[in-house]
């Protein structure tokens, strides 16, 4: 019965690309064309704008955007909150259809496959993306072109428990990655502590930690023609990775769902995550008691090796205009109203959703947090992977691999031979 | 149908024929038109959707060719070959038969011996306890997903700490490729005897009385009076269950998507599990295949039970 459902549901979908089909065949893949992107006029602009957006966003978004309405009386903005869950199947089924929204959030893996099925209105030239954090507007580009305005952003940190890095007697985190190792080392020795650090293991999101190790040891897992796992900086830092596991620093088997009480008990003192985590083990220890965890803690940057820069991975999402808007002025002004400084702010204070503007960095809320402000230096240098459609299942079969480097000792050079041979048959989906 | 035709007599028969048949095409007429919604809502969600995808399974179709699906190439039993030669679907396909060959059978013979217990049982708690063995089944597989991995927690979980009552350290249950298996299977028995009681009860309760009681004069003890009375008067029942449990264990899929998404090392990924993640890859030919293998296992999997179990009763 199950089964059946989804074959129907895949008949569906494209039953519904069959009588949705009056549009031109857009084949393009972000290829070598330039889209015309075209200025929009900002000051008449008017319609009726639809808006989807998921998650936190989506129950948000309505609050901002009334602001928006006041100042433009002639543009009306409906926003419709979207399940993450759902949300990229909803997203295609729309494409197929011609029934997208006018402006929605759009993950930032997901900007090539959308681009590849031609529905995204290239950036205008009348907003400036040169205030965004690089890596995010690297997030934009499909071939080149920029499909998209930054919203918000996130990056990857090294957490650790200053109290028991005292005691190991780390005064300093290191910022090479044989150093790194030995602080998880010594922080393990230390009274009640179970393992250094916590890691993942493999499986879904493992290669959000793995690629900045990787990065900071100077490796690219692609260039212009597609996948590049097999290099030997990837090798080493796969090696190198698999070494915490290997030597009883991290868990190769480790419970779902543990990596904050571990950290707030310092059963576990180190991990890598995304701001988020900050309020998630706060608010979990003034739970237990301890009003004043924000002081035994802090964050350091992604630790480098072999001349490479720090460069953690960037993620959050995108704001983008669909091609089949009826209304693109008005879509446009409302995303250049969104990605401005005292709008991210106010976003920010919202829904703690980091702004992707440099600029709004400045302001007391976010720059006088020191842990924070730590993660907007992290952002100046950190690194997307790239857009290619077919990545996010080739990225799967990296996840698979890294698994048995943790849990079954694969070596580096095994695993990278294995993720690159999948790449190629899988190829970049264009 | 009208009391007149009806009415006529004998003689008139070639002409009451047409009449009649004037009334009955009528009524078929009717009758389709009356079908009609169903009809087509049938046709166009249903039918045509299926067709497609037999289509699409002879196609490499992706997510990106949506737009224009009649320009995709035809590639014949491409897909299907690549499936048989995909480790992936390999190592699937061996989870789902040890899936079904461990689970269909635990599952028969808990929801036997619960439906047995409940007949026999004091009649005072029979509707509480059935109740209580029935509410897996209507369980959301999200709450059953969450209770589950508390109890299967290695650290805090209820099993692991009972099992250190005993001198027992338990394993990470979802976290290990010997114990996950296992556990689903575990989950999944807990989870769906209740539907095959609740048939195993009806069926046990139509067995006549007279016959135990005849058997009982006759010196049967209770094995002898279930194996000789009952069970070939539920024959029937124990093949709708076998089929049904076996048709449903055969799309394994909720389990291991909620509770382990596959792992670890991709020891409890079901051939479900990896259409669907196939799908949402947007390898829509290369899915359409996978599912059209599964349905072919199904139907090879439910003429051999039908053949071997009608027999017997025969």
């Amino acid at each position: 019965m199950r089964l059946s459902l989804k074959v129907v549901a895949l008949a569906a979908g494209t039953a519904l690309a069959l009588t949705g089909c009056g549009r031109d065949e857009g084949n393009n893949g972000g290829g070598g064309d330039t889209p015309t992107a075209q200025a929009v006029d900002t000051a008449k602009a008017s319609g009726t704008l639809e808006v989807w957006a998921m998650g936190a966003e989506g129950e948000k978004l309505p609050e901002l955007v009334k602001e928006f309405t006041d100042a433009h009386p002639d543009i009306k903005v409906n926003v419709t909150p979207v399940p993450w869950d759902s949300a990229h199947d909803k997203f295609v089924n729309s494409i197929t259809a011609g029934t997208t929204p006018d402006v929605a959030m759009v993950g930032t893996t997901w900007m090539g496959e959308f681009v590849g099925m031609d529905a995204l209105d290239p950036t205008p030239s009348s907003i400036d993306l040169a205030g965004f954090f690089p890596g995010a507007v690297d997030t934009t580009k499909v071939g080149g072109t920029s499909y998209a305005v930054p919203w918000y952003v996130e990056t990857r940190m090294a957490y650790y428990r200053t109290d028991i890095a005292e005691k190991a007697g780390v005064t300093e985190v290191p910022t090479g990655q044989d150093e790194f190792k030995q602080m998880a080392a010594k922080m393990k020795e230390q009274d009640g502590v179970k393992w250094g650090i916590s890691l993942q293991p493999g499986r879904t999101g493992s290669w959000q930690t793995v690629l900045p190790l990787a990065w900071s040891r100077g490796a690219e897992i692609a260039d212009d023609k597609g996948y590049t796992f097999d290099t030997p900086a990837m090798v080493s830092t796969v090696d190198y990775y698999g070494s915490f596991f290997k030597d009883g620093i991290s868990d190769p088997n480790p419970p779902e769902g543990q990596t904050e009480a571990d950290f707030v008990s310092g059963a576990v003192p180190m991990f890598v995550s995304g701001p988020w985590m900050m309020s998630l083990v706060e608010d979990l220890a003034k739970q237990d008691g301890d009003a004043a965890f924000a002081d035994k803690y802090d964050v350091a940057p992604i630790p480098t090796a072999d001349g490479g820069q720090s460069s953690s991975f960037i993620g959050g999402s995108n704001l983008a205009v669909f091609k089949a808007t009826k209304s693109r002025d008005a879509a446009w002004t409302l995303v250049e109203w969104l990605s401005q400084p005292e709008t991210q702010v106010k976003w920010y204070g919202l829904t703690s959703d980091l702004p992707s503007l440099q600029s709004a960095w400045e302001d007391d809320t976010l720059a006088k947090d020191a842990k924070l402000a730590k993660f907007g230096e992290a952002l100046k240098t950190a690194k997307v992977p790239p857009t290619f459609p077919s990545f996010e299942q080739v990225i799967e079969s990296f996840d698979n691999e890294i698994e048995k480097v943790a849990k079954q000792g694969l070596s580096g050079a095994d695993a990278m031979k294995a993720a690159q041979a999948q790449a190629d048959s899988i190829g970049t989906g264009a | 149908m009208s009391a007149p035709t009806a009415a006529r007599p004998q003689k008139a028969a070639p002409r009451t024929r047409t009449s009649r048949s004037g009334g009955a095409r009528l009524e078929e007429r009717a009758g389709w038109l009356l079908t009609l919604p169903f009809l087509l809502l049938f046709l166009v969600f249903t039918a045509w959707p299926v067709i497609q995808s037999v289509f699409f399974s002879f196609t490499d179709i992706r997510n990106k060719d949506l737009r224009t699906p009649f320009a995709v190439d035809f590639v014949w039993f491409e897909q299907y070959a690549k499936a048989f030669a995909d480790p992936v679907f390999q190592q699937a396909a061996f989870n789902t038969i040890y899936f079904v060959v461990v689970g269909v059978p635990l599952t028969i013979i808990v929801a036997l011996a619960a439906a047995i217990a409940l007949n026999n049982g004091i009649s005072r708690f029979r509707a509480f306890f059935r109740l209580g063995f029935y509410t897996p089944v209507i369980t959301s597989i999200v709450a059953v997903a969450v209770v589950w991995r508390f109890l299967l927690h290695p650290d805090s979980g209820l099993v692991n700490t009972v099992l250190g009552w005993i001198g027992i350290n338990g394993p990470n249950w979802l976290g290990s490729t010997t114990w996950a298996m296992p556990s689903l299977i575990a989950m999944a028995v807990w989870r769906n005897f209740g539907t095959g009681m609740i048939i195993f009860l009806a069926g046990l309760q139509a067995v006549p009385t007279q016959l135990l009681e005849a058997a009982s004069i006759d010196g049967a003890g209770p094995w002898q009076r279930f194996r000789n009375v009952v069970l070939p008067i539920i024959r029937p029942t124990v093949l709708f269950v076998m089929v049904t449990t076996t048709i449903g264990y055969l799309q394994f899929f909720e389990e291991p998507f909620v509770m382990t998404k596959g792992g670890p090392l991709n020891s409890t990924i079901s051939a479900s599990m990896y259409t669907y993640q196939q799908f949402s890859f947007g390898n829509y030919g290369f899915a359409a295949a996978l599912s059209y293998l599964i349905f072919v296992v199904i139907a090879i999997i439910t003429a051999i039970q039908f053949k071997f179990l009608s027999e017997k009763g025969d």
